[in-house]
């Protein structure tokens, strides 16, 4: 049992921070916002860090770490709110393809690497909800070639990929777990539209609709291969909200000690003080699940399933709570677009509804739940 | 970073938990696992059990007569005996008032003091609180006054926890007046049976006798049961609160009551119902929060690489979790845990229970429970604590 972190993890995370320091400060990410949020630019000077290669085998130009380093990377880019979609592209989209022929994994792998691919998870649908086995796109083998029609929804940095990782039913119907394929298609693919537009953390997204595109296949059946990467994903989302949440923290601790009224600092308020120590709490108990989720990542399916819906429902009413009360905190000016805690609060509400809201996540921890109880049960 | 506990600490584990299932008699699991009432004799046997090995003052250093054990040791040793059933340790002496003799008592109190403590012996109680000093405990008025070698204290104490059955007890008490109220405050050990002292009970909303209030008439106190310097006894009585560390969250109790409300919603056929099922698995995540956060320490106190600051934090979560566990576990029962039959609270009773057995002790644990946000230091003066963390104050 031991919480500390290595020194290369150390250094990894002080490169990170350096970057955020020196290159992402609030006028940039301000700015890129405003523009629509177009975020490439950005994922490229991750790429010179070697970030998205980060969980990328070394076979294939990455650096082959685990979730301890993405979880610290994460906390990182969380902390400076930066919005390029690095969870979907260099946790997600490896963990998929780690399950794809080797063929197509050389074709790929390399590309996420540098960068010179964003290849992104789209796998939401009108009606599933938050449900993965939920899928109604189809597939269709004829011959050789696959092809795939449906339409998928609200994905990240839709407009700006070079490939999607798409779920697809060759078989079954909408809800069973049996029957669905993961697919690659590529951008400009015959048959795929794509409708992008901005999100409210200063992102992109975009819907997309297939009519008898052709894609390549990466497995069949392959529920089980979805779940991981999701779960990668929520874990790496956390660890993203622990760096939000810890920052947002900071700047509204700072602000209680400047800013006064009735001819004192507000931090001397104890309404506004017991506040702050609720905050901190939140903050504490959504790190500490943070952590459980990325060193739960390599259990046996249930287990980290559990472990990972428990995480994301911590994460999810952290974020809320700290999200809205350090708004509450700042009082007007933490309700402007100018002031960077506004920032901070929406980003935090799109990652609680990222992979699982609150919601969905308390009905995977009460379906799952056991007779034991606590960390090792 | 590693979640699992290492070869060496999973060895040690089995080892207290093979000599708990032996040791622990089984009477007295018996009531713990069904919230029964527990009498001095159960508590004071199962001190003296553990004081035969050694372990009644289980985080002790050798020096002392303890097993000399790391925070994670510990952590275990407490964690195997809450699974187990065993009934809470009584803290006032081997957690509270042994750690401030060893660090600020004399050789002769040591050698006095300590065995009785470690072997179960000795009852001691706490001192602290006054009708007109809870939170603000350093404005405490009980007075000791110097008279040659004799301190002479009047005054009174209040809330203290099974002083009825006492042999001994450590006072805050006022010995100088001119300052500030911090700065005249002694540590003095006082033997209950002394002439003057009287014990009244305070009778709580769940009937139970479990506080008391201590009455100080006169009596005569030697001057050598001063634990060290006169008027520092709040930076002793400071060090005692830093001592209590992590077991003030208790998470290893509420993993084992977490398991005793899933068996109870089952039996009273609320396990399946969404709307209560929920309830539970908040909990249960809470619950998973908080041990996490409790690992979090003692891997930081067993590395010594960084310190967290979150003392606060275990003891606000930790209450507000018992709290729900007894709230949960009385609403499961619901009418059942109208009824106020005080026998069925005994274990043995051979009278026809009210719905179930299990339903007779939950209300009166849910009544007793919200002690848990007001002592110790209130849930609201930790969260000045806390604030004053985060502002940097």
């Amino acid at each position: 049992m031991d919480f500390d972190f290595t020194e290369d993890q150390e250094s990894l995370r002080d490169a990170v921070r350096r970057w955020v320091d020196k290159g992402f400060g609030f006028e940039r990410r301000h700015g890129i916002a405003k523009a629509g949020g177009r975020t490439r630019e950005v994922y490229g000077e991750l790429a010179d860090l070697g970030l998205t290669g980060l969980a990328i085998p070394e076979a294939h130009g990455g650096m082959g770490f685990g979730p301890i380093e993405a979880m610290v990377v994460n906390e990182e880019l969380g902390r400076g709110l930066v919005n390029a979609p690095y969870a979907h592209g260099a946790i997600v989209a490896p963990t998929l393809l780690s399950a794809a022929p080797a063929e197509v994994q050389a074709q790929w792998l390399p590309k996420i690497a540098d960068a010179s691919a964003l290849v992104v998870l789209a796998h939401q649908e009108r009606a599933a909800r938050y449900r993965l086995n939920h899928v109604t796109t189809r597939a269709t083998n004829a011959g050789t070639v696959w092809t795939l029609s449906g339409a998928k929804s609200v994905v990240p940095a839709g407009d700006e990929a070079d490939a999607f990782i798409v779920p697809a039913r060759n078989a079954g119907a909408e809800g069973d777990a049996a029957g669905i394929g993961l697919f690659i298609v590529a951008k400009g693919a015959a048959g795929l539209a794509v409708r992008g537009y901005p999100t409210q953390d200063g992102a992109r997204a975009a819907e997309l609709t297939l009519a008898n595109t052709p894609a390549t296949l990466i497995a069949l059946d392959a529920l089980p291969v979805l779940e991981q990467a999701v779960d990668a994903g929520i874990a790496a989302i956390c660890a993203e909200a622990v760096g939000v949440m810890d920052r947002l923290t900071a700047i509204t601790a700072e602000y209680m000690n400047t800013r006064k009224q009735f001819g004192v600092a507000i931090s001397s308020f104890q309404a506004l003080r017991h506040r702050i120590a609720d905050v901190k709490m939140q903050l504490e108990l959504g790190r500490s699940m943070s952590y459980y989720a990325s060193l739960k990542l390599g259990e046996a399916p249930a287990v980290r399933r559990r472990a990972i819906a428990q995480a994301k429902y911590q994460l999810g009413q952290s974020m809320r709570f700290v999200g809205q009360q350090c708004i509450q905190l700042h009082g007007g000016i933490g309700v402007t677009d100018e002031y960077i805690a506004s920032h901070y609060f929406k980003r935090l509400t799109v990652l609680e509804m990222t992979f699982g809201d609150s919601l969905h996540h308390l009905g995977e921890v009460s379906a799952r739940m056991q007779d034991t109880a606590g960390v090792f049960a | 970073m590693d979640l699992n506990f290492t070869p060496e600490e999973q060895a040690f584990r089995e080892e207290i938990r093979a000599w708990v299932a032996e040791n622990l008699p089984q009477d007295i699991s018996h009531k713990v696992h069904n919230a029964l009432h527990l009498t001095k004799d159960d508590m004071q046997r199962w001190a003296r059990i553990l004081g035969k090995k050694g372990w009644h003052g289980w985080a002790w250093p050798k020096q002392f007569g303890g097993p000399g054990w790391n925070a994670v040791q510990r952590h275990l040793f407490e964690e195997e005996c809450a699974l187990a059933g065993a009934p809470r340790v009584v803290p006032f002496g081997p957690v509270m008032v042994a750690p401030v003799i060893m660090a600020f008592g004399t050789p002769e109190q040591q050698k006095r003091h300590l065995p009785g403590i470690m072997s179960g012996e000795v009852w001691w109680s706490q001192g602290y609180s006054e009708p007109g000093s809870g939170s603000d405990l350093a404005s405490l008025k009980c007075r000791a006054e110097r008279k040659g070698d004799k301190y002479i204290v009047n005054g009174q104490k209040t809330w203290t926890t099974l002083g009825q059955y006492g042999d001994w007890i450590f006072c805050l008490v006022r010995t100088d007046t001119s300052g500030k109220p911090q700065t005249g405050i002694s540590f003095l050990l006082i033997d209950m049976k002394s002439p003057g002292v009287s014990v009244r009970p305070i009778i709580m909303l769940d009937g139970g006798h479990e506080v008391n209030e201590v009455w100080f008439d006169n009596v005569e106190v030697p001057a050598e049961n001063l634990v060290g310097e006169e008027n520092k006894g709040w930076t002793y009585a400071k060090y005692l609160l830093a001592h209590e560390r992590t077991n003030i969250a208790d998470v290893n109790r509420a993993k084992r009551e977490l398991e005793r409300l899933k068996r109870i919603a089952k039996a009273e056929g609320v396990y399946e119902d969404t709307r209560f099922r929920d309830e539970i698995a908040k909990l249960e995540v809470d619950i998973v929060a908080l041990e996490m956060m409790v690992l979090r320490v003692l891997s930081a106190e067993k590395s010594g690489k960084q310190s967290l600051d979150v003392a606060g934090l275990l003891k606000i979560r930790g209450s507000e979790i018992q709290q729900r566990y007894t709230e949960l576990m009385m609403l499961a029962a619901g009418p059942y845990s109208v009824p106020f039959v005080k026998e069925a609270m005994e274990a043995g009773w051979q009278g026809d229970y009210v719905g179930a057995a299990h339903c007779a002790p939950l209300a009166a644990t849910y009544f007793n429970y919200r002690k848990t946000t007001i002592y110790g230091g209130s849930n609201e003066v930790q969260r000045n604590i806390v604030s004053a963390t985060v502002l940097g104050i």
